[in-house]
């Protein structure tokens, strides 16, 4: 019994090095001017992140009254602001609260959303439903109005706590309020986040769960573990690479604005929200206070959307026209 | 024909429940496969045919027990495999295999072509990591695509490739029956004769056994032993390829045959052509008594209330229709 | 011979080229189709997905989508040249003089307008109706294509009809305004052989009644067998072979289109004998061969297959059967 070979004169040509999806994705992500470039402002941001303290030549926190609200200088990139400080140092330390709370709160939101997302998705029925029932309400709620609330309820007793446990040992970490405050904005920002991610998981879970190859792959007797880990998730994350990109640059802006209104990030720990709220009261005598931090913020947001988009077309090139 | 059957379908039933309505308010019934009865018998080609709709895979998901049949029986060695859960079944999985029809989506665009054939291969211990790159080259070389393929992705290639990669995958587990669900179906005229080839060579060298579910009559002809319509989750005739197309019984089948257009304008000039009226009705609520009643034109009152008995009218050859049992059909 | 009006063919497509922009640069889809359609006549456009049928006909209504461009040739319609007239001509034509039926009338109707409507925005617009006009012409036309109580169903949603019905509404819509061509791209690949048998009844039907050319594109060869008059073979955006339709069946002359007859399943087969099938597939857009685009696959080419394009040309001692080959044409020519 012979089997006719396929004449492959005109498929694929054997020069070509075997491409895979991802790779493929690469390419097309590094062609994209824009994305390139909202890469590399979100590496430098990182790294600034990473690095921060180790490249700024001020404390953040290092008050020179001898020196301020003085205009940007060499001594001074961004100036300093009413106490002294040095508004640069000040913006580098900022956007390492950025990258802490967005990841913090993206990596949070990420993880209970693909949880509850995939297996609502996988499972169907009644689960299914509670799941999506609990999402959409969590939705429902403004945002603001929520952390809102969360700050005013649950920071007082939190706080009190804190200095209960200071009275009884005297550990300095617990006069750090600085932890409190972060605790409250990665949670109630992480309990924000996740209803999208879970969405967004079920909705191509769903999708992916009735294509011919998840049944071939059951056809072949594979066991749910490892339909679901060969077969759904690796075809699931693209789109969700997409949305935390996009997520990254949303939880910095959130941030910000919680930081801005008084419910985030609280002063002297610098944020760039609450410097842009310091900054909008004197913006008219010393604008660079304001300046700096929002031209930061501007430019990080900025940078995550050109990212966001450059990974979108290049991820789900036919969704783009 | 007197062997014992690989497998029996007895009874076989399939509802699936839908929601209507804007909210979901309404639930219905789909009645996709209803009441189906037939054998298959090791080394044979059985065809499934008829129209969108009328319950060909659903019959073939259910008989590999990948939708859970609502009743009804499926024997394979012995073991009603319809009532068996995920785990008791993976014995039998390797056994029975299946091939899609979409070849952009019948395999996983994340894994290699290698990774696709081999990895039956791992997980049911058929041969070990070192001996794998050998076999899967082996099995590549069976579907007539050259061993460099393994590194390819599914993208890079055809679709008449990719189907091919599908049979192999199927091929890996050493199945003795095959569902091929439309598995033609999608593919490009000059390729359809490739892959019709292929089937038909790897059936004589592993004694293979197909479930073949296409619409084109005209292929199934060519390959098939016997031949099953179904009309409206109902079988309405099965026989073997000769009494079906020399002397179709059933009204239903009759009016299919005559709709297929033959590559041959002399032929079509003069050819009588039996033309149904209206359409296949509603799955949610299919006529009562003879389920072709609405379309047929011999229709009798008895058709439209009684349920037209599933019996065999000469060996190998069966049909439900009150014509025919009168024998004022044909 | 004498009186030319007769002889010019309704539509006179000439040497028409597209291009797609990919990655690699512009790519040739459609390389050079040459097809005539006469007034009264059925043209059958045969070829397998991908080979150009649906790009060339919507081009002629300039429905190119983005990134797909016309590069040459023209296209003669009643001796006006649709590849050039202006946009207000144009409208005249598109859903006015040539009428289109599409392959998935789910997507082509509007899902949220009722059919009625859909039926008489052409009219209104094309035929200047009034509302009231429109709707008994709409009534009259849903009559005509076999759709049972029309007035019920003109109020009726796309999705509440099945498929045959809404091919059926597609069918009325590309009747509409009395086009002297219809164009009907794969209108049966999406339904089932005993509706398929219907529409093509339908059409037959029609186009005595209203004396108009039909345009059948399809892959499905024996489809045509009984429907068309001639047939055009498209093979990677060429027209390989064009004949009467008796003609092709009785005479293949090209190889592709040899076979691809060969490929076909018959009455008189064997059961599971092997089917003759052409290895390999079509070339993409970006990788056609440089001579003849059938040569990777041809059994029969020869070194100037490799080199040059065949050009169609009339089959010897025939009577209106072109080909592009250079060995069928040299064999023609022994033979003759
Ligand atoms: N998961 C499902 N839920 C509800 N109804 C279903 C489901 N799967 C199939 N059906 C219905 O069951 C009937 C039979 O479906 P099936 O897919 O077996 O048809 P088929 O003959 O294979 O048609 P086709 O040629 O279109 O694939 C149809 O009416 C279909 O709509
Ligand atoms: N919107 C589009 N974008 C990119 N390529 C397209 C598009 N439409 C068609 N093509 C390509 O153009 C070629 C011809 O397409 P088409 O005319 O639709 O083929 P057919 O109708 O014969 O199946 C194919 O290679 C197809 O992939
Ligand atoms: S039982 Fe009656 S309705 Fe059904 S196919 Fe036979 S004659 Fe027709
Ligand atoms: S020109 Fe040559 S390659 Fe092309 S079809 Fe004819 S013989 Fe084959
Ligand atoms: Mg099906
Ligand atoms: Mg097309």
């Amino acid at each position: 019994m012979t089997i006719t070979p396929v004449n492959l004169s005109s498929s694929v040509a054997d020069d070509e090095p075997p491409v895979s999806l991802w790779r493929d994705a690469w390419h097309r992500l590094v062609r994209n001017k824009l994305a390139v470039a909202g890469l590399a402002v979100v590496v430098l941001l990182a790294f600034v992140a990473v690095f921060g303290p180790w490249l700024t030549p001020y404390d953040f926190l290092t008050q020179d009254l001898n020196a301020r609200n003085q205009a940007p200088s060499l001594a001074h990139l961004f100036g300093t602001d009413d106490l002294g400080r040095d508004v640069f140092s000040r913006v580098v330390y900022g956007t390492r609260t950025a990258f802490v709370v967005a990841i913090v709160v993206t990596t949070i939101a990420v993880a209970i959303g693909v949880t509850l997302g995939a297996m609502a998705g996988f499972f169907g029925g009644l689960f299914d439903r509670t799941v999506m029932w609990f999402t959409d309400m969590t939705m429902s709620v403004p945002n603001l109005l929520l952390v809102v609330v969360i700050n005013a309820s649950l920071k007082t007793p939190i706080t009190a706590w804190m200095e209960a446990r200071y009275q009884a040992t005297l550990n300095p970490f617990y006069r750090e309020t600085i932890w409190v405050d972060f605790l409250l904005v990665f949670g109630s920002m992480a309990l924000i986040s996740w209803p999208p991610y879970a969405r967004l998981v079920r909705a191509q879970v769903l999708s992916i769960r009735g294509r011919p190859y998840v049944t071939a792959a059951r056809a072949l007797g594979l066991t749910n573990r490892l339909i679901l880990m060969r077969y759904i998730v690796p075809n699931a994350i693209g789109p969700l690479i997409v949305s935390v990109s996009a997520g990254l640059g949303t939880a910095m802006v959130l941030e910000s604005a919680f930081s801005f209104l008084g419910v985030g990030v609280n002063p002297p720990t610098p944020s760039w929200g609450n410097m842009i709220s310091d900054g909008l009261r004197v913006w008219q005598h010393y604008p660079h206070l304001l300046a700096a931090p929002a031209a930061v913020l501007g430019l990080a947001t900025v940078a995550f959307s050109f990212l966001g988009d450059g990974l979108n077309d290049a991820l789900n090139p036919r969704g783009s026209k | 024909m007197a062997a014992e059957p690989l497998i029996k379908v007895e009874n076989l039933v399939k509802h699936f429940v839908v929601r209507l309505g804007a909210f979901g308010e309404r639930g219905a019934t789909v009645y996709a496969v209803d009441d189906v009865n037939f054998d298959i018998f090791a080394g044979e080609t059985l065809s499934l045919v008829g129209e969108s709709g009328c319950g060909k895979s659903t019959t073939g998901f259910t008989l590999l027990n990948l939708q859970k049949a609502t009743s009804g029986k499926v024997i394979f060695q012995g073991e009603n495999i319809v009532s068996l859960d995920e785990k008791r079944m993976r014995p039998y999985r390797r056994e029975l295999q299946i091939v899609f029809q979409d070849p952009y989506s019948t395999l996983n665009p994340r894994m290699t072509i290698g990774e696709v054939v081999g990895e039956p291969i791992l997980f049911h211990k058929l041969a070990t990591k070192a001996e794998l790159p050998e076999r899967v080259s082996r099995l590549l070389g069976d579907v007539g695509l050259p061993a460099r393929f393994a590194q390819r992705y599914p993208h890079e290639l055809s679709g008449g490739q990719r189907q091919r990669v599908a049979i192999a995958r199927a091929l890996a587990c050493q199945p003795k029956f095959i569902v091929c669900d439309e598995a033609i179906s999608a593919l490009d005229v000059s390729v359809q004769a490739q892959i019709i080839n292929l089937l038909l060579d790897l059936q004589e060298k592993y004694g293979l056994t197909y479930l073949f579910i296409a619409h084109d009559l005209a292929v199934v002809r060519h390959i098939s032993d016997r031949v099953g319509v179904m009309y409206l989750g109902r079988l309405a005739e099965l026989a073997t390829r000769e009494q079906l197309f020399s002397n179709p019984l059933h009204p239903y089948t009759k009016a299919l045959l005559s709709a297929v257009p033959e590559a041959d304008p002399e032929l079509e000039k003069t050819r009588q052509r039996q033309i149904l009226v209206g359409d296949v009705p509603s799955p949610l609520s299919p006529p009562a008594g003879c389920r072709f009643h609405t379309r047929c034109p011999i229709a009798m009152d008895k058709c439209r209330a009684v349920v037209p008995e599933w019996r065999e009218v000469v060996t190998g050859h069966h049909v439900a229709c009150h014509a025919v049992d009168m024998g004022t059909a044909g | 011979m004498t009186a030319p009006e007769i002889q010019k063919p309704l539509l006179d497509v000439r040497g028409l080229t597209i291009e797609i922009e990919t990655r690699r640069g512009p790519a040739v889809i459609v390389d050079g189709i040459n097809l005539t359609v006469g007034k009264g006549e059925t043209v059958g456009v045969v070829g397998e997905s991908g080979c150009g049928k649906s790009l060339t006909m919507l081009s002629l209504v300039r429905l190119l989508p983005n990134k797909i461009k016309v590069k040459g040739g023209t296209a003669e319609f009643a001796g006006r040249d649709l590849l050039r007239m202006s946009k207000s001509e144009l409208r005249q034509v598109r859903g006015g003089k040539i009428g289109f039926v599409f392959q998935d009338p789910m997507t082509s109707l509007n899902p949220v307008m009722r059919i009625g409507d859909q039926l008489c925005e052409p009219l209104i617009y094309h035929r200047s109706m009034n509302k009231a006009e429109a709707r008994t012409r709409a009534i009259e036309l849903l009559r005509l294509v076999g759709i049972p109580g029309p007035e019920q169903r003109i109020t009726a949603y796309p999705h509440e009809l099945s498929g045959g019905m809404r091919q059926r509404v597609m069918i009325a819509m590309g009747l509409a305004c009395d086009p002297e061509l219809l164009i009907a791209d794969e209108p049966t690949t999406a339904l089932d052989v005993t509706i398929q048998a219907q529409i093509v009844d339908l059409v037959k039907d029609l186009r005595k009644k209203l004396n108009m050319s039909v345009v059948w594109i399809t892959h499905d060869l024996a489809l045509i067998a009984g429907l068309v008059d001639r047939v055009a073979v498209l093979y990677a955006g060429t027209v390989v072979e064009d004949a009467p339709v008796g003609e092709l069946f009785a005479r293949p002359t090209h190889p592709y289109t040899r076979g691809l007859l060969a490929s076909i399943p018959k009455l008189s087969d064997e059961r599971a004998s092997r089917l003759s099938s052409i290895g390999g597939t079509p070339p993409e857009p970006g990788r056609r061969p440089k001579g003849c685009p059938f040569a990777p696959r041809c059994a029969l080419a020869e070194a100037v297959c490799h080199e040059r394009v065949p050009a169609l040309e009339p089959v010897v001692g025939s009577n209106g059967h072109r080909v592009a080959c250079f060995v069928a044409q040299r064999q023609m020519m022994e033979a003759a």
